[in-house]
């Protein structure tokens, strides 16, 4: 039988890359169609791969690393960089719509009365729900850092308590802005000021969608017991991601909902 | 010069005396050893939490640990159909979505590249 003689992981034949791609072309001409000539055929059935491609892709890895033990010191060093250059990359696409924002409200134009918020627009009250909000994933962040601790030290128990709590927390961040969303007097059709707040704070909720859903698969390995206090990198990625989640959240705080108001 | 483990870079960075005296502070001990490297050879048990019992279920890691490693089970599936029926429904349906849809999506776009649009 044939030995490696390096510690890299050598990967089976997948169908999950080129799956992937073809659903990422289903998804955007879906929305084309959607667009254009009313029809979510080719949508659903994108959105419906995209799902199942990321299901498999990702039982897949929990596959090679937990059951085959394939994630040696060397390949999750590789998978750190990975997490981080992908955050990276979200941080730079948020950064454009900040610069939108900024760009916009920092000289506004005679068409908004000269002045932000433009004429006509009632921002919402900074010190209400968005307040909460701030503390809800501030919360969420000490939770998850609990879990943490509690992994490394081995103490199952909390654990899961600690990361329940956290997802918890993440889905009343996330009804409290669907509330607000429905709340708030002005829409997305209301000038750039509408565009600017729901388009950065909408990938924002989506991006916070995305990390309870990475929370929530953490939990549930954790509930059948795929980590070892010496190595979880699954929930260390998704603790990461979470934080930058918090973080994006703050930035928007203070600059759409405090100085923008 | 002592030295301490950088978790987040996985190297040796330069400590003070008390760090490498006290590696993780005052709390209780906890193992500082890695798993064991794998190359090709079944692994040791990956799952070293104290035994908590039936908290939320039985440890099924092991099981499953035997069930993927190919030596014990030298069927040459590659691992997204290791586990059989399951797997296959799920990889045959995944492929009909993607690939009927990539040629539905090609007639579709086929259609609205016609200069009489149809609504």
């Amino acid at each position: 039988m044939a030995h490696q003689a390096h510690s890299y992981h050598m990967v089976d034949p997948s169908p999950w890359p080129i799956f992937g791609a073809a659903a990422a072309l289903l998804t955007t001409s879906g929305l084309i169609m959607w667009f254009h000539y009313s029809s979510t055929t080719l949508l659903t059935m994108g959105l419906l791969s995209m799902l199942l491609v990321m299901l498999q892709w990702w039982r897949d890895v929990i596959r090679e690393s937990t059951f085959q033990g394939h994630h040696t010191p060397t390949v999750q060093k590789g998978l750190r960089y990975g997490m981080i250059l992908f955050i990276t990359s979200e941080a730079f696409f948020f950064l454009g719509f900040f610069w939108a924002f900024f760009h916009s409200s920092l000289a506004p134009t005679p068409e908004l009365g000269g002045q932000w918020p433009p004429t006509g627009v009632k921002p919402l009250n900074p010190l209400e729900v968005p307040l909460l909000n701030t503390a809800i994933l501030l919360a969420s962040g000490v939770t998850v850092t609990w879990t943490h601790h509690s992994i490394t030290e081995g103490n199952r128990k909390q654990a899961i308590h600690a990361l329940t709590l956290t997802i918890l927390l993440g889905f009343y961040f996330t009804a409290l802005q669907a509330m607000e969303y429905h709340e708030a007097s002005f829409s997305i059709a209301d000038s750039v000021y509408g565009s600017t707040f729901f388009v950065a704070t909408g990938f924002h909720g989506l991006h916070v969608i995305i990390g309870s859903s990475f929370l929530t698969v953490c939990l549930l390995r954790l509930i059948k017991f795929h980590f070892t206090p010496n190595h979880h990198f699954g929930f260390e990625a998704a603790a990461w991601y979470w934080h930058f989640v918090d973080i994006i959240w703050l930035f928007l705080y203070m600059s759409m909902y405090w100085w923008g108001s | 010069m002592y030295y301490k483990f950088n978790g987040f870079t996985q190297r040796l960075v330069g400590a003070a005396a008390s760090t490498a005296y006290n590696p993780q502070g005052l709390k209780p001990i906890v193992s500082t050893e890695s798993p064991a490297l794998v190359f090709g050879t079944t692994t040791k048990l990956a799952s070293d939490l104290p035994a908590t019992d039936s908290f939320l279920g039985k440890n099924q890691v092991p099981d499953l640990q035997k069930l993927f490693q190919s030596d014990s089970k030298a069927d040459g599936l590659p691992v997204h159909l290791k586990r059989g029926v399951p797997d296959k429904l799920l990889y045959r349906t995944t492929m009909a979505l993607t690939i009927g849809g990539t040629i539905y999506c090609l007639v579709a776009l086929y259609m609205a590249s016609q200069p009489r649009s149809q609504k």
